[in-house]
């Protein structure tokens, strides 16, 4: 392998560690307000209408940012049918090949965020709701987390494909 | 080409590039996304990330990690052993016992969370051994912890019931009532099943020896305290859901938080504790609400297609069946599919195809939701495909082969269809209740 692949490997696997690391965290915080959100209904009578969305968007950071790190992990099932019968190598080939098709998913995804990105920017697009915040911070914040994605599809493109030829990336 | 033609090249891809053994999201959402394009052009760019926008107003999604999270905590608090301990000696001493035991072991899991895996992780760690340890035979044990821990999503909290209550658009509380009493009767019908079967092959599970059963009767009775904090668990959760006094999502939070609160009373926390709960609940939410993206993208492409209207003329229409023939075919087209496909993409997927036509056909969609929780439970289970047949392989020691597994269940599916089949008959097993709590 090229030593660019190397390093972008490497350094992709690294980043993506590290930010899902951060993101993983996010699970108390969606304790947190929701715990805050019944402690203030039930004691004190007040409710704030910012508390659902809050937490909705605290989800989809969650797991639009730690996507890439659940790669990583290796979490995501398979239908193991006939992969599961396959030696190590063959599994690489036809990994190497599946993973175009994942990519060209995620190629789309990522275009759909970016455009849908541009107009919540531009027209200052707001949620229907009371609260009615804008719209483009949670948007931005889902397509990048699309694009560590599709970084992180090709990283294990890369990794599949020199494993397909016998020598892997460390 | 005709939609229904395009509908069924769109299964037919999808379960081959499944086939190839590439991530389900990937592979679902990939085909989406083919689709959308080939069909609308540039118009259909946007499809994907449109449809997982969607996901934004699905606010009892928030559910899924907090119940992952509150089932790793619970499988390292060290309760379940407690449980375990007190199951195992008050049922130890009949023949098929501890497997009878088993079942009640994981009923108590069950009312405490939404998932499966909870129970299968504790079912495998602490009552497999124990059974294999005292001669029970590998495959019903196997198949018992398969069977018991597939009530998770059936007792209430269900995450499965969740998940129908927002693509049916029905109230998750009655939903989740409704499963109280067909989940009491599966295991009810486990139990007579292991019961039989042991009394008649009492080599498959033999009685507890003499020796382990000499414990007075005020040692058995302080045994029954381990009861009491998964009771305290189920009653914040569930109980106070149920009272009015939490919302649906917040009670998952509570719930999250008692369990961890659990275990640091039984002496649990520790670093490694929430440094692996916190990172496989990470990895387990982010496989779940990937499929669910990709599932909704494959969704959208159909609805597009207007895949409702076509499945609706072809029961009604071109093969003139009656509410039930199409109620029956329903749930077997389920079984089927579930064989073969992820179950959460099964039900984001197929669901919305099915739900109108039930409300439709005039049927209780509440009623409908315990019957494809139950269909939902059976395809789990069934090989080649499901998420209980892959945490068993993971989890089970080595001596339990594959051939195992897969015998296992056989008896289990059996009486799981005798269960579905009784709830189909008599409605009022699943509606009695949720009509009794919010009648009043």
């Amino acid at each position: 392998m090229p030593k660019a692949v190397t390093v972008y490997v490497k350094w992709i696997d690294a980043f993506n560690r590290r930010v899902g690391r951060i993101a993983m965290l996010l699970i108390y915080a969606m304790m947190a307000v929701l715990l805050f959100s019944s402690i203030t209904r039930t004691f004190f009578d007040t409710s704030f209408i910012w508390i659902v969305e809050m937490a909705q968007f605290i989800l989809a950071a969650y797991y639009m940012l730690g996507g890439a790190y659940s790669v990583q992990l290796d979490s995501h099932v398979r239908m193991d049918l006939l992969y599961g019968r396959w030696s190590h190598k063959r599994q690489a080939t036809m990994d190497a090949i599946t993973c175009c098709f994942l990519i060209f998913y995620l190629v789309f995804l990522l275009a759909g965020g970016v455009s849908s990105t541009e107009y919540a920017l531009e027209y200052g697009q707001k949620n229907y709701s009371t609260w009615a915040p804008p719209l483009a911070p949670i948007k931005i914040i889902m397509t990048f987390g699309i694009f560590l994605m599709l970084l992180q599809a090709i990283s294990v493109f890369f990794k599949d494909f020199a494993l397909a030829r016998g020598k892997a990336i460390q | 080409m005709n939609y229904e033609l395009i509908a069924l090249l769109m299964f037919s891809l999808m379960m081959l590039m499944l086939l190839t053994g590439q991530r389900v999201f990937g592979a679902i959402g990939f085909v989406a996304t083919l689709c959308a394009l080939l069909l609308w052009g540039e118009g259909g760019m946007e499809i994907p990330f449109s449809a997982s926008f969607k996901l934004l107003n699905w606010y009892p999604l928030l559910t899924l990690p907090l119940f992952i999270f509150m089932g790793y905590m619970l499988s390292e608090s060290g309760l379940a052993s407690d449980l375990y301990r007190m199951f195992h000696v008050w049922a130890g001493p009949v023949k098929g016992g501890l497997a009878i035991g088993t079942i009640g072991l994981m009923v108590a899991i069950s009312a405490m969370n939404g998932l499966s895996v909870a129970g299968m992780a504790i079912g495998a760690s602490i009552a497999l051994p124990e059974m294999l340890r005292r001669g029970y035979d590998k495959v019903m044990v196997t198949g018992v912890i398969q069977a018991g821990s597939s009530l998770g999503i059936l007792v209430p909290p269900s995450v499965v019931l969740v998940l129908y209550g927002m693509i049916a658009r029905q109230p998750v509380g009655q939903l989740w009532l409704a499963g109280v009493f067909p989940g009491l009767m599966l295991a009810g019908l486990f139990i007579t099943y292991i019961a039989i079967r042991c009394a008649l092959q009492p080599k498959l599970g033999p009685p507890l020896p003499k020796e382990e059963r000499q414990i007075s009767l005020e040692e058995k009775i302080k045994l029954l305290q381990a009861g009491i904090l998964p009771f305290l668990i189920f009653f914040s959760m569930t109980g106070l859901f149920l009272l009015g006094i939490t919302s649906l999502v917040e009670s998952s939070a509570v719930g999250a938080v008692t369990a961890t609160i659990a275990a640091g009373l039984k002496g649990r926390w520790s670093k490694k504790l929430f440094e692996d709960t916190t990172r496989k609940t990470l990895a387990i939410s982010c496989m779940f609400m990937w499929i669910i993206l990709a599932a909704l993208c494959f969704g959208a492409v159909f609805d597009g297609l207007g895949a409702v209207h076509a499945i609706e003329s072809l029961f009604l229409q071109q093969w003139e069946l009656s509410p039930w023939e199409i109620l029956i075919m329903m749930q077997l087209s389920y079984l089927l599919l579930g064989m073969f496909l992820d179950d959460t993409a099964m039900l984001i997927i197929v669901a919305p195809l099915y739900v109108p036509l039930v409300i439709s056909l005039g049927f209780d969609p509440i009623w409908y939701g315990v019957l494809y929780t139950i269909t939902c439970q059976i395809a789990y289970m069934t090989p080649p495909f499901g998420y209980n047949l892959f945490l068993m392989r993971a989890m089970a020691p080595k001596e339990i082969t594959l051939t195992d597994i897969y015998r296992s269940i056989f008896p289990f599916v059996l009486v799981m269809i005798l269960g579905l089949a009784l709830v189909m008959i008599f409605p009022e097993i699943a509606l009695w209740l949720p009509q009794w709590h919010y009648g009043q």
